[in-house]
């Protein structure tokens, strides 16, 4: 039974079969973009073990196919396990060795890259200075003691645990809250429209709004908007019903024991321990036409704790690499006025590096060895 | 052979944990964001890129008592700190923007929310401006009041400039200092090769100035508003006339007019053309004059007989006015 397990996993067969299935999943996943948008199919087809089915009108979940994850891992087992059962030791197989390697490497650390690499942005405009970056794809429910003089204390809550409904309790904060309505997408009106309801808060400026739930938007320029409706719970009692929604650009104030809190529901922030400062923004192009030559923005760097100051120039392929991130120029605002920074943290974002000169070396070896041994026959030959 | 595959397998199961690992709440202590901070440097949306911009245009004004002046920055060409009592305090700033900087709606907007106002629709911002007048001509003047915040900030758009006077700080002293920051307006004088000064006129006692807008050099009300008078101006020939003309009808759900019809519909005298059309619901009087490089409309538009009344007075005024 184990050898039978061995020989399956050791066999080129199944090298040939993942790879194959690997090359239907990429086309798959590529036109359920289409339908699904961008971010779940990348969740659906890549970032899981299976591909799910659910026949209409059922509340099944099939397995239909393998999904990327499973692939992935069977390819990196029989890679693995090929190599031990057939590797003979001996200098002719040094270069196999290195690209095997190599090539398990790529994949560990594509693998690394997926679990462990965030990608966030960062929009600045003329002038602005910030020291956070935002996920624009992921929510959070932030709850700041604004009452400090210099410093605010900001508890995060992130979005899945609204969507868990419950009590949210933190050392840091004096209330509970409790989630009674959570929509991962929806509409917030000012007045009455087709399938919307009232919303009947107690406190902040959410009572007399009308809301909906949506389903996900699958849109790839487009993103799911949610809102909630809170109890915040002291323990002489309830403080009041407040509405959250990505759709309030200002916070609610929330009075407790002295303390001021503000709610919002807003992008998910990733702080940084330095500021960036947008200085200017340049949009180049070609003289006399209207196609672009060049974007590039120009920040100024302050890291308080280090007495860092200095500018940087970001532009296409040429981003800034700072504490374990990389800011690449993303976007730019319509006027010309702002700039979108791609902020991603990456540990792993050497393994393809590595991996490519483990591949190199190992067919550089193998080719030498190979036109050693060849020259060596003709000279005795 | 299997003992070997298990360990990174399991090495890899563990990293896979350790990244689920996380109760969804995160605590920072982080600095106050500082909408001040935002300010100094500000632009308003939709300008266009001054980092080439020309020289500053040339300015003077009275400073009010009680205003400190600073030096001009990088965008401003005033600068003024205003001090209250208890510590509070307020920024004047006078910021000239190429092209039309935006339009009102968005600027105002911007400013509420940075005194954590909800936005306004364009018909609640018809109803929330105040027309003041900038070296002698209507501006807009935008009133946003926060509970510790206030943004006082007047718009004129002269030519190709988009001029902003802006006072920013603690609501209570921004209050006060409301009237000193409007006759502060009435003082400035534009001078200098930059300076753009319009046409001089004398307007009918009865007429009412009201904001402009930004595709609008002046507007002028009548009879409560039944009927205006708009004065724009554009360089060149303005499109020219006949495509003026067939815009106007357009406007009174009338049909275009074309050659010999068109040519008899316009009449000119002393450099002045004018034209007049009648509607179902409106009619119009047209004047344009024709400066060295560019061209002066005046409409009078509104009601029939408001129209009929004024037009004897509208003539007068586009006849007298001084170029």
């Amino acid at each position: 039974m184990l050898d039978r397990l061995v020989s399956v996993f050791t066999s080129l067969r199944l090298t040939v079969v993942l790879l194959a299935l690997g090359l239907v999943l990429v086309f798959w996943g590529t036109l359920a973009q289409v339908n699904l948008g961008l971010y779940r199919a990348q969740n659906d087809f890549f970032r899981s073990f299976f591909i799910y089915w659910t026949p209409a009108g059922s509340g099944l979940h099939l397995p239909i196919f393998p999904g990327g994850y499973l692939v992935g891992s069977l390819l990196l087992i029989n890679l693995f396990a090929a190599h031990f059962r057939y590797y003979q030791p001996g200098k002719k197989k040094y270069g196999i060795v290195l690209i095997h390697f190599g090539v398990m490497l790529l994949l560990v650390g594509q693998l690394l890259t997926d679990v462990l690499s965030t990608e966030s942005s960062l929009h600045l405009r003329h002038g602005e200075t910030k020291n956070y970056s935002e996920m624009s794809s992921h929510f959070e429910l932030a709850v700041v003691d604004t009452t400090a003089p210099g410093t605010d204390t900001v508890v995060a809550i992130r979005a899945r645990r609204l969507e868990a409904s419950g009590d949210i309790r933190h050392a840091e904060l004096p209330f509970t809250i409790r989630v009674l309505t959570y929509f991962p997408n929806s509409s917030l009106t000012k007045e009455s429209q087709p399938g919307h309801m009232q919303i009947a808060t107690t406190a902040g400026f959410g009572a007399g709004l009308w809301w909906r739930a949506w389903p996900h938007e699958t849109e790839t320029d487009k993103r799911d908007m949610p809102s909630g409706i809170l109890e915040v719970l002291a323990p002489q009692g309830s403080l009041g019903t407040y509405l959250i929604s990505a759709f309030l650009t200002r916070p609610q104030q929330l009075t407790h024991k002295g303390r001021t809190y503000e709610l919002t529901l807003r992008p998910e922030r990733i702080y940084k321990a330095f500021t960036l400062h947008l200085i200017e923004f340049r949009h180049d192009k070609y003289p006399g036409t209207e196609i672009p030559k060049n974007f590039s923005s120009r920040v100024r760097l302050q890291r308080p704790a280090t007495g860092e100051d200095r500018e940087v120039l970001i532009y296409m392929n040429n981003p800034l690499r700072y504490d374990g991130e990389t800011y690449y120029q993303a976007s730019f605002d319509t006027d010309n006025q702002g700039t979108v920074l791609q902020v991603v943290r990456n540990p792993s974002w050497l393994t393809p590096y590595f991996s490519c000169v483990l591949v190199g070396a190992g067919l550089l070896v193998q080719f030498l060895t190979h036109l050693a041994g060849f020259a060596a026959k003709r000279k005795v030959s | 052979m299997l003992r070997s595959c298990i360990k990174p397998i399991g090495l890899l199961s563990l990293l896979l944990a350790s990244g689920c690992q996380d109760n969804g709440v995160k605590v920072y202590r982080v600095p106050k964001e500082s909408p001040a901070a935002m300010t100094q440097a500000e632009l308003p949306a939709g300008h266009p890129d001054i980092s080439d911009a020309a020289a500053k245009p040339q300015l003077t004004w009275k400073v009010p008592a009680g205003w400190t002046e600073l030096p001009p920055g990088e965008i401003r060409v005033a600068s003024f700190k205003v001090a209250g009592n208890d510590g509070q305090q307020a920024d004047v700033s006078v910021t000239p923007l190429p092209g039309v900087a935006g339009d009102d709606l968005s600027n105002v907007n911007r400013w509420r929310g940075q005194v954590g106002q909800p936005p306004v629709t364009e018909e609640e911002l018809k109803a929330a401006v105040q027309a003041v007048a900038v070296a002698g001509q209507p501006a807009a003047l935008y009133d946003q009041a926060g509970e510790t915040m206030r943004i006082l900030a007047a718009i004129q758009r002269r030519e190709n400039t988009a001029w902003f006077f802006k006072m920013t700080g603690d609501t209570d002293l921004v209050d006060g200092q409301k009237p000193v920051f409007i006759e502060f307006l009435q003082s400035v004088q534009f001078g200098g090769d930059t300076a753009v000064s319009g046409p001089k006129w004398d307007v009918p006692a009865d007429w009412t100035e009201a904001p402009a807008g930004q595709f609008l050099f002046a507007k002028f009300t009548m009879a409560g508003g039944q009927a205006a008078v708009n004065v724009s101006t554009s360089p060149g020939d303005g499109g020219g006339l006949a495509a003026n003309v067939n815009r106007w009808r357009k406007q009174l759900g009338l049909g275009e007019l074309t050659g010999d019809e068109l040519a008899k519909s316009v009449a000119t005298s002393d450099g002045v053309t004018v034209v007049e059309m009648a509607g179902e619901h409106a009619s119009l009087v047209a004047a344009v004059v024709t400066q060295p490089g560019k061209v002066w409309f005046y409409k009078l538009m509104g009601d029939a007989p408001v129209v009929a009344a004024q037009k004897d007075a509208f003539m007068k005024f586009v006849r007298e006015v001084k170029y």
